[in-house]
């Protein structure tokens, strides 16, 4: 029985400050060491300042979880030493003196089963360390703090999971998850970092830590089955123990670090006091929560008809979920789900291209608004999207400057009829006896017209004209 | 009792070289001999407890630079990096 | 020009124009010149201290409002950061160390137009009783320069009882405060714990510390704390006193208080000039209008083995960040492997610092913290719950602030167990949170005893009135220096 634990790292990079001062949150526009202070860098004297939106989003992240909340958290000092560490302890949280992580036990479904999570902790992220030099003998350790005292949320959970998909599935769910709380931005680098434990089985529990990426996790957890699976089978007993993943060969490899370096020796942090969530703060979060992905989901498949499919899809990406918020309508919802989650998706599916999308709700219904009124196909509103999405032009500037608009007058397009008709004798006679194959000719039709002939007209005018 | 053994993973865990060994370990010794008097203490049942903020009363969330460029009045290496040792 | 004058006073002479800060700042720094060879009170003078004084009098010439020091020269234990000054903890690991930025209470003196005549000695990192651990050497008691001045804000109680200076802030940890303030004879101070804020006072063993003045007089001491005090968010420790004003009032008297004496704190070990003294600073209080009763607090005989395991504790943590990487003295990193650059650059470090970072790896470490640590922490809290009980029946508590008589330097320093004890009066102020104050008392065969008051948390204006009334039954000797 292979059991597979995970402890999800977490940024919090939609808040505004680190975890403990004023810097930014999100490091990642900064030059080396600018997004730096005296609370941050540790420097003698210096004391942290408990940022409350980031105790909230914690407590929210903890509730989506299912998990139990106290009425009073505790921060504890983790003590070792590391050059990414500027106090060279890290404020953490622990459970030793009762309940007093931002989240208890609490649960969540992937698929038909339920992974327990143990519990969810509140922290500040270190420094990170950069190599500069070629071979190993001249090399330079440099760091850079601009990281440093990020807000991270550690959700830790029961080894629940039996197979790397399994996880592959709760990581998507999650990242899903706390994109949709408003939390964080997964798909920034380095916004979400996980380890992992494993064990086969009932056998010692391994770690595997510095794993780099969610895909490199999957891959991690699969080599140590095997390895672990191998030793068992030649009866050579594992070891319990901590591992590193190896990027660059793909393996697990024994960690160096001694056993004694590991004391930690927690205790309370002396200078954060004891935080309160009162009951009434509690409730109040609870009621601004954004609505469950799930939630969504059901709502669009019973309030619009919207096919499972196509819901799963739009409930579980923020960036779609909003945009349908914003335009839809009654009439419209199953249209407009539809160009989002066909149409629209190739446009937007990375980050820069969605921060750098000019589309807004009008486009979508003023979009719907003309494909349903026959203004434009289905195929032109295909191109019309590329050309919104990139400059923001009102559909009607679109329609017009790319010659969008769908042929509807019927002298332009029984000439155009006409002229398939001598072109294409012999399909005609087979359309004469076998009425099918009219679509070819339609087909014919679209071409010339850039797709732009109404179809329904165009099959009317051929019919007639073949007779 | 301390043993001297103890008294060496220490100063390992604590990252300071102890040079004259014998003599800190005798001090060290005997202060921590003078801690087992909290033995004889009746306080199995106390419980920690803490100064209490209330959440409202935490720092808001606000992006606020600091006013200096830090990182010139530190050790700084090419004026940016701060320099650590190899890492083994 | 006389420099043996109160800080209240000092402001008084200037309002009239009797004195400019200027000449006032000048003469001291003269002073602090002509005797700080004897004395070494001093780390750091501040050279620019007479023009910053200039312009404070400028400032009063021209009738624009000027801050409650009008310029008043004040010396800061070195373990407290000013911008772009040294701080070096009395320690060879930031011997060079500058700060980039002010504390709170340095903000707030300057907003008072306080001028800062120097920073002064302490013993290493603040730990020790007698400031001999200081990295660049002791300070001598002004009372007889043979003698400690206690600790570890021995430079704030020299500076102060010298006359280099108007007035000091220190800071306790365990008695630092008020230890030398009672060996030196003059006024120290520890509030309530998070009425003054720790942002910029460099950490030994933050959750029992507090920065306090060091005065002459009771009444200074009210002054001071009105300026320095109050909710601070850079400090999420500090509790709000409501703008308190501690001045006014404190000759409100002690008419009808209760008064416990602290049994554990006048008993074995006692010096018996020093229990006399006591005895009759409490005939004295009568006299005033209170009763005095014995009290128990049980918990007091572990609080010094308490006190030493927490703070070492807290010490090693909050010194693991000197690692010499971002700030510290010249010791490259070429060549060296990280595990043993660090614990070579740390071997700067005094030999107190050393034992007791030692020690504060030991105290909490798996094995050895449910003997240790968490027992100590469960005393705390136990001392805590009965010193509440305490106040309960009792206004306030007294004992002498040192139950031992200042020794000569040299005397304690190789046995730390034996120093460990004398502190057994005062860290129970530190351990519970509560505010209490050191009196000068009484002068025996040439050395100073102090009496130590006590209240219950927040009630430092009903303990400075009592600190007065019990300031003003006795006429003391000048210092002979």
């Amino acid at each position: 029985m292979t059991k597979i634990g995970l402890e999800i790292h977490c940024q919090l990079t939609n808040l505004e400050s680190k975890l403990f001062c004023s810097c930014k949150a999100n490091y990642r526009e900064f030059e080396i060491n600018e997004n730096i202070c005296p609370i941050c860098m540790g420097l003698p004297g210096s004391l942290p300042r408990l940022n409350q939106e980031a105790v909230k989003k914690a407590t929210i992240i903890a509730m989506a979880l299912n998990c139990t909340i106290p009425d009073k958290i505790a921060f504890f000092r983790k003590n070792y030493f590391y050059p990414d560490l500027p106090k060279n302890f890290q404020i953490t949280q622990l459970n030793i003196y009762g309940d007093t992580s931002i989240g208890g036990t609490g649960s969540i479904m992937v698929g038909d089963k339920k992974i327990k999570i143990t519990r969810i902790q509140l922290e500040e992220d270190p420094g990170r360390l950069i190599y500069e030099g070629s071979s190993s003998k001249n090399l330079i350790t440099l760091v850079d703090y601009n990281r440093a005292g990020t807000p991270l949320v550690e959700i830790v959970t029961e080894p629940d999971f039996e197979n790397p998909k399994q996880v592959r599935e709760f990581l998507n769910i999650l990242s899903d998850l706390l994109e949709n709380l408003g939390v964080s931005d997964p798909s920034l680098d380095g916004a979400m970092r996980a380890d992992a434990n494993v064990s086969i089985e009932g056998g010692k529990k391994v770690e595997i830590k510095n794993i780099g990426s969610f895909h490199d996790l999957e891959k991690a957890t699969i080599f140590e089955i095997t390895r672990q699976e191998s030793l068992h089978s030649r009866n050579i007993a594992i070891i319990q123990e901590t591992r590193h993943w190896d990027e660059q060969r793909k393996i697990t490899v024994s960690s160096r670090s001694k056993e004694e370096d590991l004391d930690y020796r927690y205790f309370l942090e002396g200078d954060i006091p004891w935080v309160k969530i009162d009951p009434e703060i509690q409730k109040e979060l609870k009621s601004q929560m954004p609505e469950s992905i799930n939630s969504k989901k059901e709502r669009y498949i019973s309030q619009f008809d919207i096919p499972t499919q196509v819901a799963s899809v739009l409930s579980s990406d923020k960036f779609y979920s909003d945009l349908f918020e914003v335009s839809h309508t009654k009439s419209n919802a199953k249209e407009i789900a539809n160009i989002i989650t066909t149409d629209l998706m190739g446009l937007v599916d990375t980050r820069e291209k969605r921060e750098e999308s000019k589309i807004t709700a009008k486009h979508l219904t003023d979009l719907t608004d003309s494909i349903q009124s026959g203004k434009i196909s289905r195929n032109s509103a295909k191109n019309a999207l590329y050309e919104i999405v990139k400059t923001g032009k009102d559909l009607s500037q679109v329609i017009t400057e790319l010659d969008l608009g769908n042929v509807s007058d019927e002298s332009e397009l029984l000439h155009i009829i006409r002229e398939v008709i001598s072109e294409e004798s012999q399909a005609v006679l087979e359309a004469k006896s076998n009425p099918q194959t009219i679509n070819y000719l339609v087909g014919k039709v679209m071409q010339k017209t850039k797709g732009k002939a109404d179809p329904t007209l165009t099959l009317d005018l051929l019919k007639k004209q073949i007779g | 009792m301390v043993t001297e053994e103890e008294i060496e993973h220490v100063s390992k865990l604590m990252k300071i070289d102890i040079d004259d060994h014998k003599e800190y370990v005798d001090k060290v010794q005997a202060m921590i001999d003078y801690f087992d008097v909290l033995d004889s203490a009746d306080v199995e049942s106390e419980e920690i407890s803490m100064q209490e903020i209330s959440i409202s009363n935490l720092r808001n969330d606000k992006y606020i630079p600091f006013d200096d460029k830090l990182i010139t009045k530190l050790n700084n290496y090419k004026g940016t990096y701060v320099r650590a040792p190899k890492m083994s | 020009m006389n420099l043996k004058i109160s800080a209240l006073e000092f402001v008084q002479e200037v309002q009239n124009g009797n004195i400019s800060a200027e000449d006032f700042v000048a003469k001291t720094l003269e002073r602090i010149q002509n005797i700080d060879e004897k004395l070494h009170a001093f780390l750091s003078v501040n050279e620019d201290a007479v023009n910053q004084a200039r312009e404070i009098d400028k400032k009063i010439k021209s009738g624009n409002k000027v801050g409650a020091c009008f310029g008043m020269p004040i010396s800061i234990k070195d373990n407290m950061c000013i911008k772009n000054s040294k701080t070096t903890c009395a320690s060879k690991m930031l011997e060079n160390y500058v700060s980039p930025y002010d504390a709170t209470v340095i903000t707030k003196l300057k907003e008072q137009d306080a001028v800062f005549v120097g920073k002064v000695n302490l013993d290493e990192f603040a730990m020790g009783l007698t400031t001999e651990f200081s990295a660049f050497g002791a300070s001598k008691n002004p009372w007889n320069t043979e003698y400690v001045p206690g600790g570890s804000s021995g430079g704030s109680a020299v500076s102060v009882s010298a006359f280099e200076c108007v007035a000091s802030l220190g800071s306790d940890t365990g008695g630092s405060v008020r230890n030398p303030a009672s060996f030196c004879s003059v006024v120290g101070y520890k509030p309530t714990y998070g009425l003054i804020s720790r942002y910029g006072l460099i950490s030994y063993a933050n959750s029992i510390e507090q920065i306090g003045p060091i005065t002459r007089t009771v009444k200074d001491t009210a002054f001071m704390l009105n300026i320095i005090s109050g909710l601070d968010p850079n400090d999420n420790t500090t509790v709000d006193n409501k703008n308190e004003d501690y001045l006014s009032g404190i000759d409100s008297g002690i008419e009808g208080k209760k008064i416990g004496i602290i049994k554990e704190m006048i008993g074995e070990g006692i010096d018996p000039t020093v229990l006399s003294a006591t005895k009759d600073a409490i005939s004295k209080l009568e006299t005033l209008g209170a009763t005095c009763e014995e009290v128990s607090l049980d918990m007091v005989k572990y609080s010094v083995a308490a006190y030493y395991t927490i703070t070492a504790t807290e010490a090693g943590s909050n010194l693991a960040r000197f690692d010499n990487l971002r700030y510290g003295y010249d010791f490259s990193v070429e060549g060296y492997e990280f595990n043993s650059y660090i614990s070579k650059a740390r071997q700067k470090f005094g030999p107190e610092v050393t034992r007791r970072m030692i020690i504060g790896g030991f105290v909490p470490s798996a094995g050895h913290a449910g003997k240790y640590f968490l027992k100590a922490l469960k005393v705390k809290n136990k001392l805590t719950r009965e010193i509440n009980e305490a106040f309960k029946k009792f206004d306030l508590l007294i004992a002498p602030t040192v139950p031992i008589l200042p020794f000569k330097i040299g005397e304690k320093i190789d046995d730390p167990v034996s120093l460990f004890q004398i502190d057994i009066n005062t860290v129970t102020a530190n351990l519970t949170g509560k505010p209490a104050i050191s009196v000068p008392f009484a002068i025996s065969n040439g050395l100073p005893i102090g009496i130590q008051l006590f209240t219950d948390s927040m009630q430092d204006k009903l303990l400075l009135q009592a600190a007065y009334a019990l300031e003003q039954t006795v006429s003391l000797p000048e210092v002979p220096i």
